[in-house]
């Protein structure tokens, strides 16, 4: 498998959320706006592209019997640094993400990366793995975040898109959680009826 | 055996690695995060009142806004009375003739957990500016001060006490005798079962409840209004209120309430 392919396999092809649907909980609870979509996307693909990495690094002197715990230690380590961080630098980012950030230790996509890939595989791989799926999770939860606040809100990024009148009365329950609901249902089954037989 | 040592070590280096990393994260990280909640805090204050500066006096909950040079302006104070979804945090600018210079409502990402695009509306400007410059008294917040006035008297939770002086209008007074403060009283309100609940407790630097009376409710008749009986207020006395069975929801909210506005206030008497 070419380095590309590693690459763009959790990009698109695996994508976590549209394809594999894991790493639901986040995708769901944090994409009613773009920013926080795209924020959370960011904070998972540091924490996914570092604990690659550092496992990736220690994998042939990890005993097999205590590698799990290992890999959550290694995984909420670098939670709790960009919940540092975004604390410190991104506040408002922070608050709205509120318990999600802390959650992504036990956010499933990371732990089978470490589990399925990283502990198996070279250094260089297991970051463009990372990377590709930790894009993915963020192309995902962007994509949804912009049509919930788009339709639910009337804006992107806070800008408004079809003018006062509409921003006055948009279709509030897409931002609310049925929205995300209906949003994933119905991006997966357009994602399932047009892209996967091409990419098989 | 090596293998069970190597477990060990193994997963002690790591352990101890994680914690060294994160300790430095942290020294680093923990200076800004202060600031950036110092800077936060005081753009709220200043949306609701502009001042020189702001001296707290409950932390998170009272400020004094003081002009350049010191004279007090008047006060800031936050409150979080319930909504729809939960309690709505609201900073109040107050100046000392008792008019509001300003209210704000925190916003979604701050804690407001009423429904986006419907009760969240009550974070924009059309609705907090109708605040600005009323006087208190034209305020329903305001609402308890009559019963302050002519039906409730501090002395009635605070026997022991030879005289009051007022911290916070209508709501917060120190419990004097000769000069030594020996508790506060305050006034508080919450949401029963059917309708708002206020009350007004004494509370000691022992660290007691000295007396609680309630003084409007309005719950169901020979159930949640079985909250004024004197059994059930002896117990906050005692230090351990029971819930009266069968009015779970008005008892347990009186409760909770007392318990929240000691939180809040114990700071006054320690």
């Amino acid at each position: 498998m070419t380095k590309l392919h590693i690459f763009t396999r959790g990009l698109v092809k695996d994508n976590a959320v549209f394809v594999l649907m894991i790493g639901l909980c986040p995708a769901l609870a944090t994409s009613s706006t773009v920013r926080d979509g795209f924020g959370m996307g960011l904070a998972a693909t540091f924490v996914l592209v570092f604990s690659n990495l550092l496992i990736s690094i220690l994998r042939k002197n990890i005993p097999n019997e205590v590698r799990i715990p290992i890999f959550i230690l290694i995984i909420s380590t670098f939670v709790t640094i960009i919940d540092y961080m975004m604390q410190a630098f991104q506040p408002d980012l922070y608050r709205a993400l509120g318990v999600f950030v802390p959650l992504i230790v036990v956010n499933c996509m990371i732990l089978g990366r470490a589990e399925a890939y990283a502990s198996k595989s070279s250094v260089l791989d297991s970051v463009l793995d990372g990377l590709g799926t930790g894009l993915g999770f963020t192309l995902a939860l962007t994509v949804m975040g912009t049509l919930r606040e788009v339709l639910g809100n009337g804006t992107f990024l806070g800008m408004s898109v079809f003018g006062e009148s509409f921003q006055k009365a948009p279709v509030i329950f897409m931002i609310m959680s049925p929205g995300a609901f209906l949003v994933i249902g119905i991006l997966k089954a357009l994602i399932n009826k047009y892209v996967k037989k091409e990419l098989r | 055996m090596t293998g069970t040592r190597q477990m060990v070590i193994t997963l002690f280096v790591v352990a101890v690695s994680c914690a060294v990393i994160l300790s430095f994260v942290y020294a680093f990280t923990a200076p800004r995060i202060a600031d950036t909640q110092a800077r936060l805090t005081l753009s709220g204050l200043e949306e609701v009142m502009s001042a020189h500066k702001y001296v707290e006096v409950i932390p998170d909950t009272l400020w004094e806004a003081l002009d350049s040079s010191d004279n007090k302006l008047g006060i800031v104070f936050r409150v979080f009375p319930q909504g729809y979804g939960g309690p709505i945090p609201i900073t109040v600018g107050l100046d000392t003739e008792g008019v509001i210079t300003g209210i704000r409502i925190a916003s979604a990402a701050e804690g407001l957990v009423e429904t986006p695009g419907l009760g969240a509306k009550i974070t924009e400007p059309d609705f907090t500016d109708q605040f600005k410059d009323k006087c208190l008294a034209d305020v329903n917040l305001a609402h308890y001060a009559t019963y302050v006035a002519s039906a409730c008297d501090p002395m009635d939770v605070f026997p022991q006490a030879g005289g009051f002086s007022e911290i916070i209008a209508d709501t917060l007074w120190y419990a004097l005798r000769d000069s030594d403060t020996l508790g506060i009283v305050f006034v508080g309100v919450t949401q029963g079962y059917l309708d708002r609940i206020e009350f007004m407790v004494g509370y000691s630097k022992a660290a007691r409840v000295t007396g609680i009376t309630v003084l409007y409710s309005k719950e169901t008749d020979g159930i949640g209004e079985l909250i004024r009986d004197a059994e059930f207020l002896e117990g906050f006395k005692a230090g351990a209120p029971e819930a009266i069975s069968g009015a779970t929801v008005s008892s347990q909210a009186l409760i909770d309430a007392v318990d929240g506005y000691i939180d809040r206030f114990k700071e006054y008497v320690e």
